[in-house]
């Protein structure tokens, strides 16, 4: 459920490794630029960012108030930061893009907003499920969904540790192609793939 | 009579000659020469000066603009129009000046016994050169008859083999040693009397036209007297009304009083100007106007001024001001008084300082003193005498004013056009050049104020002397410029804003090197046509790239050499010597163009050369692109399913 501390904590953990790219260090890339031109190619650059930033800490939710004085939003080098209304501009842009998602409500009141960051869609990981199915011969049978994310099974590969409730986004898409079925209680519930 | 082609101002007004002084301008003339249309002269405005008269032709201003300079004007008519003919004004010339051929007649007489090709040119104007030679006569030893010494026949050159023709009486040719005496004797004759030329010639004398002053009329005699016996007919012509033989020097008919002019004028004029084929063209255009090198053109008859837009009687007034101030003799004149008398003085001057030059010691001291407080004495004195002139012009001046602000007091609206012209004078020997009296009363003139006044503001503007748009960096605000240039009018004859922003939006139409620009807030700033965007863009750029290279003076925590540093409105407003209205607006100008970007920050807002969009984004789609996209989606979708 601690999503977001986690990947903050994960953030922490290993942002050294992180390469920013180049226009992180350049200052007035912390301004919101008025130019339209302009401020597309920001908001895109910050998107580039934000899912590459996410990618490599294996983040799946962002905690918007703990994400702004996170490295991401913050340059502490340069002292600039991006300021929660451009945040939230930049998400709106990203939701058009189909690149996050706002988690509903049950995100945890603590932490305020929370989004699920898609550095792979649902369409994309529903393909990577199907086909690690497929290469381990368990078409037919029945997995739990704690399987799939957390299971010894999927160990080395990218669904392991993949966050619960993105997991069953990627099944429901398996399930509205016909490919798998969803069955059982909300904490145990199993799939199975045809 | 030329019309001699003028260069123009950066606005595009005619330069004036030093003491020159603008009188009245209007718009939309075009010129005729004779009864013909000048092609490519019949939309412009017409500049009225004390010395000339200019016309500026609104199309092709550069190559079309051509100046007649009033002292060849003779007469001046005024054709008040009728039906759908407009108002004209004829300037007929002075006819041309025989005086200025005379002297070379003369010196061509004295010298053309040793100047043969002279003689020898076929050209029309050696005429009156010919006639003289005729004018020398040998005597026949055989029978005493006056034969001409023949027009071809040269003292200088003439030798044994010389053919010459024999005696028109008798038929016995004469010896060389006889005609060469009687055509040197009949030169050297001529030389000392040239002035009683009519004397050589009894004919004239006799032909019982009044005796005349000799000088005004010799430069007739010379061109069409003397030519042959038959030459006397041509020379007293017929009146056209009364048949009346006339000398060739009256302008009017002697008995009727018929204007006389044109015919006198056209014989010496076919004569000077064969050069010029003057196309009889039946049409109202002239086809081929007679062009001189340097876009002059050389008019025969009179130069006519069609006023398409009016404006006719207020040019004719002032024109008859000005011809009858004639002032441009005064360039002729001695410039001051006071200097010719101290020239008057120099003698005096010269003289003791030339003994002073041999006094020596103490008595060369003394006399250097005197000879200095002698000159103080002068200077002061005609010191004095010049503020006793300012002092009486100055009461003129007062008593203008005060009739001014009485008749303003007064409230009477109606000034007559005296006073009208009598401020216009005053007000333009203010130095003011541009003022909506000397463009004409009424309401439809406002328009040529305006341009007027935008000519003269982009001529304030482009003053090298003044700086005005080098001192603020290229680039001025309107309220800046309205500002220096009401000042620069000394207080008088302020022009109104609204006037002041009319006339800069003008300056596009007029195609002046000034433009006017709004910025983006509403700003509005005066710059030069060559400062675009792109120029102020680069320039921009160039200094923000140099702050790459050189080390910004405190420490940074971002690479300066990747990025450079951040710049002000106000640093930027210093590089340039802009205001810092000016620098904010060109920097949003340049930001807008995508060339840099902002960055909010505590220090305010600065600017950074773009690093965000390198243009290795797409620019965002739009909205019809994205429709395109979405269409091509769907279709795909439905045929894959």
């Amino acid at each position: 459920m601690a999503a977001a501390s986690t990947a903050s904590a994960a953030a922490g953990a290993d942002a050294s490794s992180f390469r920013f790219p180049r226009e992180y260090s350049f200052p007035a890339f912390f301004t919101r630029q008025t130019n339209l031109t302009t401020h597309h190619a920001q908001l895109s650059k910050w998107s580039a960012l934000v899912l590459a930033y996410a990618r490599h800490h294996r983040i799946f939710r962002l905690g918007l108030s703990a994400a702004a004085d996170s490295d991401l939003f913050y340059n502490r080098r340069l002292d600039r930061r991006l300021g929660m209304p451009d945040i939230r501009e930049l998400l709106d842009f990203m939701k058009k893009d189909g690149r996050i998602e706002y988690a509903s409500g049950g995100g945890g009141g603590s932490e305020g907003e929370v989004v699920f960051v898609y550095w792979r869609k649902p369409e994309e990981w529903a393909r990577k499920i199907e086909k690690y199915v497929e290469e381990t011969g368990q078409k037919g049978s029945v997995l739990t969904v704690y399987e799939l994310g957390e299971g010894e099974g999927t160990r080395g590969t990218e669904i392991h540790g993949i966050d619960n409730e993105v997991l069953l986004k990627a099944l429901n898409v398996l399930v509205r192609k016909g490919r798998a079925q969803i069955f059982g209680q909300d904490d145990s519930q199993g799939v199975k793939f045809f | 009579m030329f019309l001699k082609h003028i260069d123009l101002t950066t606005a595009l007004r005619p330069f004036y000659l030093p003491d020159e002084v603008l009188l009245f301008v209007q718009d939309n003339v075009g010129l005729y020469e004779g009864k013909f249309k000048l092609p490519n002269y019949q939309n412009g405005q017409v500049y009225l000066t004390t010395h000339r008269i200019c016309y500026v032709d609104k199309e092709d201003p550069r190559s079309y603009s051509v100046a007649l300079e009033l002292k060849e004007v003779d007469r001046y008519e005024f054709y008040a129009g009728f039906f759908k003919s407009s108002a004209k004004i004829t300037l007929i010339p002075k006819p041309p000046k025989r005086s200025s051929i005379l002297p070379s007649a003369v010196s061509g007489a004295s010298h053309q016994r040793n100047g043969s090709s002279l003689t020898r040119s076929d050209s029309p104007r050696s005429n009156p050169e010919q006639s003289q030679a005729t004018s020398a006569t040998w005597v026949c030893t055989i029978c005493s008859f006056s034969n001409p010494v023949p027009s071809n026949f040269d003292p200088v050159t003439a030798n044994a083999h010389t053919p010459l023709p024999p005696c028109l009486a008798c038929g016995i040719k004469p010896t060389l040693a006889h005609v060469l005496k009687a055509a040197i004797s009949g030169a050297n004759n001529r030389a000392m009397n040239t002035p009683s030329f009519a004397s050589s010639h009894p004919s004239l004398d006799q032909s019982g036209v009044v005796p005349r002053p000799l000088s005004e009329n010799l430069s007739l005699d010379l061109t069409s007297s003397p030519q042959t016996p038959q030459n006397d007919e041509e020379s007293t012509f017929q009146c056209p009304r009364c048949t009346f033989s006339n000398h060739p020097s009256l302008l009017s008919c002697e008995i009727c009083g018929a204007p006389l002019i044109s015919r006198k004028q056209s014989p010496p004029d076919a004569r000077s100007s064969l050069n010029d084929i003057r196309s009889e063209s039946p049409g109202p255009v002239i086809e081929n106007p007679k062009k001189t090198e340097q876009g002059n053109i050389n008019v025969s008859e009179s130069v006519k001024i069609s006023f398409r837009k009016g404006g006719e009687k207020i040019f004719y007034e002032r024109l008859k001001g000005s011809m009858t101030q004639r002032k441009w003799l005064l360039q002729d004149a001695p410039p001051a008084p006071t200097r010719s008398r101290l020239a008057d003085e120099d003698p005096s001057n010269s003289s003791p300082g030339q003994s002073r030059k041999k006094a020596a010691g103490i008595a060369g001291l003394e006399q250097l003193g005197l000879n200095m407080r002698k000159n103080n004495e002068l200077i002061i004195g005609s010191a004095f005498e010049d503020l006793e002139a300012l002092m009486a012009s100055a009461k003129d001046v007062v008593a203008l004013a005060e009739r001014l602000s009485r008749q303003n007091s007064s409230g009477a609206d109606a000034m007559s056009a005296e006073e009208n012209k009598l401020l216009a004078e005053s007000a333009s020997q203010l130095g003011l050049i541009t003022t909506k009296d000397i463009v004409g009363g009424g309401g439809s003139s406002q328009s040529l104020y305006l341009s007027e006044l935008s000519r003269n503001v982009a001529e304030f503007l482009t003053d090298d002397s003044r700086g005005v748009l080098k001192q603020a960096g290229g680039i001025i605000t309107l309220v800046d410029l309205w500002a220096k240039f009401n000042r620069a009018r000394g207080g008088v004859e302020l022009v109104s804003p609204m006037d002041f922003e009319k006339a800069a939006r003008m300056w596009e139409e007029l195609k002046l090197p000034v433009r006017l620009r709004t910025f983006r807030s509403g700003v509005m700033v005066v710059q030069g046509l060559d400062r675009t965007d792109q120029a102020t863009i680069k320039a921009l750029l160039a200094w923000l790239k140099d702050l790459h290279e050189f080390p910004p003076e405190k420490e940074v925590p971002w690479d300066w050499q990747q990025f450079g540093m951040g710049v002000t409105a106000q640093e930027t407003a210093d590089r340039f010597g802009w205001s810092l209205g000016v620098a904010e607006e060109e920097l949003l100008m340049a930001e807008e163009h995508g060339a840099v970007c902002r960055e909010e920050g505590l220090e305010g807002l600065k600017f950074w050369v773009n690093y965000i969009d390198m243009g290795d984004v797409k620019p965002p789609k739009s909205q019809a692109q994205r429709d395109q996209e979405a269409i091509v989606k769907a279709l795909k979708k439905s045929g894959m399913i």
